[in-house]
C-alpha cells in the first residue's frame, strides 16, 4: 500500500505529472488523434478513405503509431557533411522544450496540484514557449544543406512574425483582469464568461499565432515541399525525423493548452474539489479535451487552404494579425476599466 | 563542403565565345540552388536558380532528363508502330498528341478519314483534353500546397479516363487514331455514359471554383504572379493556354481546322491578364468548351449509321466477317495491311492542338515502310523559354505557382 502510495505521489507530483505524464504520454495520444483526424478529415473532404489498413476497426486510428514504430526502426542516416552533434541534439532539445511550458500551467484551482506558484504563471509559460523554435532554426543550419538553410531562415522569419502576436494576444486576458495568475484568469471566466466571447479579437490572433508557429496550413511555409523539400528537416531520416515532426505537434499542443486556459475557460464548467480525482484528474481531462478541439480545428485548415507565400504571410502577420492582437489587448484594457 | 565565396572565377571560361554559352560571375550574395531533378517540386528536370535573399535573380531550366530519342527511334519502326511510341510523350493526352502524326502520314498516303472517324477522333481528343487539364490542375494544386484540389481533380479525371477506356479499350495509351480512320467505334451505351460524365463535370466545376479558384489564399498566390505580356508571349512563340492567357487568340484547332473541328461549335477562351490565374482560367473555360464538344460529337455519332470507320482504301480490304462484327458491336481488328504499309515518298507537315498547346509533326518518307525522318515540335518545349524571362524577380515560392500554371510537362518537351 505504501509503495502504491509512493508511486502515486511520484506520478501525480504536479511538475512530474504535467511535464512527463501529460507532456510525453498524454500528448502522444493527443498527437496520434490529431494526426489521424488531420488525415481522415482531409480524406473526407477530398473524397477518399484516408488511413484505414492499420486497425480498420478503429478507422485507421493506429496508423500514426505504426508510422512512429517505422520511424523508430528506420536507420537514422547522419550525413558526413552535417554538424553531427547539433544535428542530433537540436531536434531532441526542440521536442523537450516544446512541452516545458506545461510545467507552468495550472490544470486545477486546487493549490495542492499546482506545479509552480501561480502568481506570474502566464508570463513564465509564455516565456518558456518561445525557446523551442530557435532549435528548429538550428537544425536547418546544422544540416548544411541549401534547402535546409532556406527552410531555417523561413522558420526564423515566421518566429519573428508570430511570437509577438502570440504574446500580445495572450496577454489580453491578463490586461482585463490585472493579473498574470492563470488560476485567477480561469476563475474569473466562471463569473464573467469565457474570454473567447469577452475578447474574440485576441482569441483569433492567438489562434492564428498557434497555426503559424507550428507550420500549419495556410502557413506551412518552412517545410514547403515544392520549393525546399522538407525545409529544415530535409537531411533527417528515421527517428530523428519523427522527433522533428513530433516536436511541431507538441508545440501546437502546449500552445493549445494555453489557449484553452486563457480563452476557453480552462477546467470550467468543472469545479475542482478535494482529492486526486476530483481535484486534479477530471479538471486536467477537461483542459486536455478543450486543447484537443483547438488542435483539431487548426489541423482541419489543411483541407481548405493552400499555403501563403512567405512575404504574404509576413505581411499578413505584421499588417493585419499583429494590429488585431494589439486591438485585442486594447479591448482587454478597456474591459479592465469597465469591470 | 567548400565555401562558395572561396571559389575562384573560372579563368578559361571567358575565352569561350560560343554563342549561347554564358559565363556567369559568381556573386557573393547570390545563393545557387539546384532544384531538381530529384526534387518534389521540379518534375523531370533541373531548375538552376540563383537566389538573392528570397528573390530569384536568374533561372536556368536544364532539361533532357527524360530524353528518349523519339525522333530517331521513329526512323527504325514501321509507320503504325510509331503511334504507340509518340503517345509516350504525354500519355494522358495520347489522342491529341498522335492525331497530327496520323494526319501527316495520311497526307502522304492521300487518304482522308470518313466523317465518322473524324468525329470519333475529335471526341477522344476532347476527353483527353479535359483529363490533361484536370491533371494540370492537380499538379498546380499540390505545388501551391492545396491537397484538396490535387485529390479532387485526380479523382474526377478518372471519370474521363473511364470514358476513354469505354471508347477505346485502354485507359491512357489508346493508340486510337490509325491512318485513314480510327481503331474502334463507339460502343453500346456510350452516349449515355458520356452525357452523364459531362453533367457530372458541369456540376463539379463550380465546386472547384469555390474551393480553389475563389479561395483567397490561392488567389493571392496566383493573381499578378508570372505575368507574361502579350509582346513577350508573341516573341517567344508561346502556344496553348499559356499564350491564350496573354490575350493571343491562337488555337491549332481553328488555324488548321482538322478532324471534325470545322463542323463543331466551340469558342477559344482568351484572357488578357497574362498571369498565373488567367492561364488557369483559360483551362477552366476550355474544359467547359470541351464538354460542349463532347456532347455535340456524341449526338452526331448517335444519330448516324455505322458506315465505315476507315477510308475505303483500307476498309475494302477487310474480310466480310470483320465488317459484320463492326456493324454489330463497333469493334474492329487492326487491319494487317498497316503492318507493312508503304508510304509514298514525300514530305508532310501537320499540327494539332494538345492540352498544352500546338504540336507540329514533320514526316518525310522515302517510299519504304519506315519514315525517313520525323520531326516533332512539342508545346511544352516551346513554352519552356518563358521560365528564363518571367521567373527572375519573383519570390522563390512563386516558382511552383508559375511552373504549375504553365503546365510544363518534361516528358513531352524532352521527347
Amino acid at each position: 500500500m505504501s509503495l502504491l502510495q509512493l508511486l502515486l505521489d511520484i506520478v501525480f507530483y504536479p511538475p512530474i505529472f504535467q511535464v512527463l505524464v501529460v507532456g510525453l504520454i498524454v500528448s502522444l495520444i493527443i498527437v496520434v488523434i490529431t494526426i489521424w483526424f488531420e488525415r481522415k478529415a482531409a480524406a473526407r473532404v477530398q473524397r477518399r478513405l484516408g488511413p484505414y489498413h492499420v486497425s480498420p476497426q478503429l478507422g485507421g486510428l493506429l496508423q500514426p503509431l505504426a508510422d512512429l514504430v517505422r520511424y523508430a526502426f528506420q536507420e537514422p542516416i547522419i550525413p558526413r557533411t552535417v554538424d553531427a552533434a547539433i544535428f542530433v541534439v537540436a531536434p531532441v532539445v526542440a521536442a523537450v522544450l516544446s512541452i516545458i511550458p506545461l510545467g507552468a500551467v495550472p490544470f486545477t484551482s486546487n493549490p495542492a496540484y499546482w506545479p509552480i506558484p501561480m502568481e506570474n504563471s502566464l508570463l513564465i509559460a509564455l516565456a518558456l514557449s518561445t525557446v523551442a523554435p530557435l532549435f528548429i532554426v538550428l537544425t536547418g543550419w546544422a544540416s548544411n544543406n541549401k534547402f535546409a538553410v532556406i527552410g531555417g531562415v523561413r522558420e526564423a522569419f515566421m518566429i519573428t512574425a508570430y511570437e509577438l502576436i502570440a504574446i500580445v494576444a495572450m496577454l489580453a486576458p491578463a490586461a482585463t483582469l490585472s493579473t498574470f495568475n492563470m488560476v485567477d484568469i480561469v476563475e474569473a471566466q466562471a463569473s464573467l464568461t469565457w474570454f473567447i466571447l469577452l475578447n474574440p479579437l485576441a482569441f483569433i490572433a492567438a489562434f492564428l499565432a498557434v497555426v503559424m508557429s507550428t507550420s500549419g496550413f495556410p502557413y506551412e511555409i518552412p517545410e514547403s515541399e515544392n520549393e525546399v523539400v522538407a525545409g529544415p528537416y530535409s537531411e533527417y531520416s528515421g527517428i530523428l525525423y519523427g522527433v522533428n515532426m513530433g516536436a511541431n505537434y507538441l508545440r501546437r499542443f502546449a500552445l493549445s493548452i494555453l489557449i484553452a486556459i486563457l480563452f476557453l475557460g480552462g477546467w470550467l464548467p468543472v469545479q475542482p474539489g478535494d482529492g486526486l480525482v476530483a481535484g486534479y484528474l477530471i479538471p486536467t481531462i477537461v483542459v486536455l479535451a478543450k486543447a484537443l478541439i483547438v488542435m483539431l480545428v487548426a489541423s482541419f485548415l489543411r483541407a481548405v487552404y493552400a499555403r501563403f507565400r512567405l512575404d504574404q504571410a509576413l505581411e499578413g502577420a505584421w499588417k493585419y494579425v499583429f494590429p488585431l492582437a494589439l486591438i485585442g489587448l486594447g479591448l482587454g484594457i478597456i474591459e479592465n476599466l469597465l469591470l | 563542403m567548400k565555401d562558395p565565396e572561396a571559389r575562384e572565377e573560372p579563368s578559361s571560361g571567358a575565352k569561350i565565345g560560343l554563342p549561347g554559352f554564358k559565363v556567369r560571375k559568381i556573386e557573393e550574395e547570390v545563393y545557387e540552388v539546384f532544384i531538381g531533378p530529384q526534387h518534389p517540386g521540379s518534375g523531370h528536370m533541373r531548375l538552376i536558380t540563383r537566389i538573392d535573399g528570397d528573390v530569384i535573380v536568374d533561372i536556368d531550366p536544364d532539361i533532357g532528363y527524360v530524353h528518349r530519342t523519339m525522333e530517331k527511334l521513329a526512323e527504325g519502326r514501321e509507320y503504325i508502330k510509331n503511334i504507340p511510341l509518340f503517345e509516350r510523350m504525354a500519355i494522358h493526352d495520347a489522342c491529341n498528341v498522335t492525331v497530327p502524326y496520323v494526319r501527316a502520314v495520311e497526307k502522304l498516303l492521300g487518304v482522308d478519314p470518313p466523317p465518322r472517324a473524324k468525329y470519333l477522333r475529335s471526341l477522344l481528343c476532347e476527353i483527353n483534353r479535359i483529363a490533361a487539364h484536370l491533371y494540370g490542375f492537380g499538379i498546380m494544386g499540390i505545388f501551391i500546397g492545396h491537397s484538396t484540389m490535387y485529390m479532387w481533380s485526380f479523382g474526377d479525371r478518372e471519370v474521363f479516363i473511364d470514358l476513354a477506356e469505354r471508347l477505346t479499350g485502354a485507359r491512357q495509351t489508346h493508340s486510337y487514331p490509325v491512318f485513314g480512320g480510327v481503331k474502334r467505334d463507339m460502343p453500346q451505351g456510350f452516349p449515355e455514359m458520356a452525357r452523364k460524365a459531362v453533367r457530372y463535370m458541369r456540376k463539379r466545376l463550380p465546386e472547384y471554383e469555390k474551393i480553389f479558384f475563389e479561395n483567397p489564399v490561392v488567389r493571392d498566390r496566383l493573381e499578378g504572379v508570372g505575368v507574361i505580356p502579350r509582346q513577350v508571349a508573341a516573341e517567344l512563340g508561346l502556344v496553348g493556354p499559356t499564350a491564350r492567357g496573354s490575350s493571343i487568340k491562337y488555337d491549332a484547332r481553328l488555324a488548321e481546322g482538322y478532324d471534325a473541328y470545322p463542323e463543331l461549335d466551340f469558342e477559344i477562351p482568351v484572357y488578357t491578364e497574362g498571369d498565373s490565374l488567367a492561364r488557369t482560367y483559360v483551362k477552366i473555360e476550355e474544359i467547359k468548351q470541351s464538354l460542349n464538344i463532347i456532347e455535340q460529337c456524341v449526338s452526331w455519332l448517335e444519330t448516324r449509321e455505322r458506315e465505315a470507320p476507315m477510308h475505303p482504301k483500307f476498309w475494302e480490304k477487310s474480310p466480310p466477317l470483320w465488317k459484320k462484327v463492326y456493324q454489330e458491336t463497333g469493334r474492329i481488328k487492326l487491319l494487317p495491311i498497316f503492318a507493312s504499309l508503304k508510304v509514298p515518298p514525300g514530305r508532310a507537315v501537320a499540327r494539332g492542338e494538345t492540352a498544352r498547346g500546338e504540336i507540329i509533326y514533320y514526316v518525310e518518307s522515302d517510299g519504304s515502310t519506315k519514315p525517313y525522318r520525323v520531326r516533332i515540335v512539342s508545346p511544352s518545349f516551346r513554352n519552356l523559354p518563358v521560365f528564363k524571362y518571367i521567373v527572375p524577380g519573383h519570390r522563390v515560392m512563386d516558382l511552383p505557382a508559375i511552373y504549375g500554371s504553365i503546365d510544363y510537362f518534361p516528358p513531352e518537351a524532352d521527347r
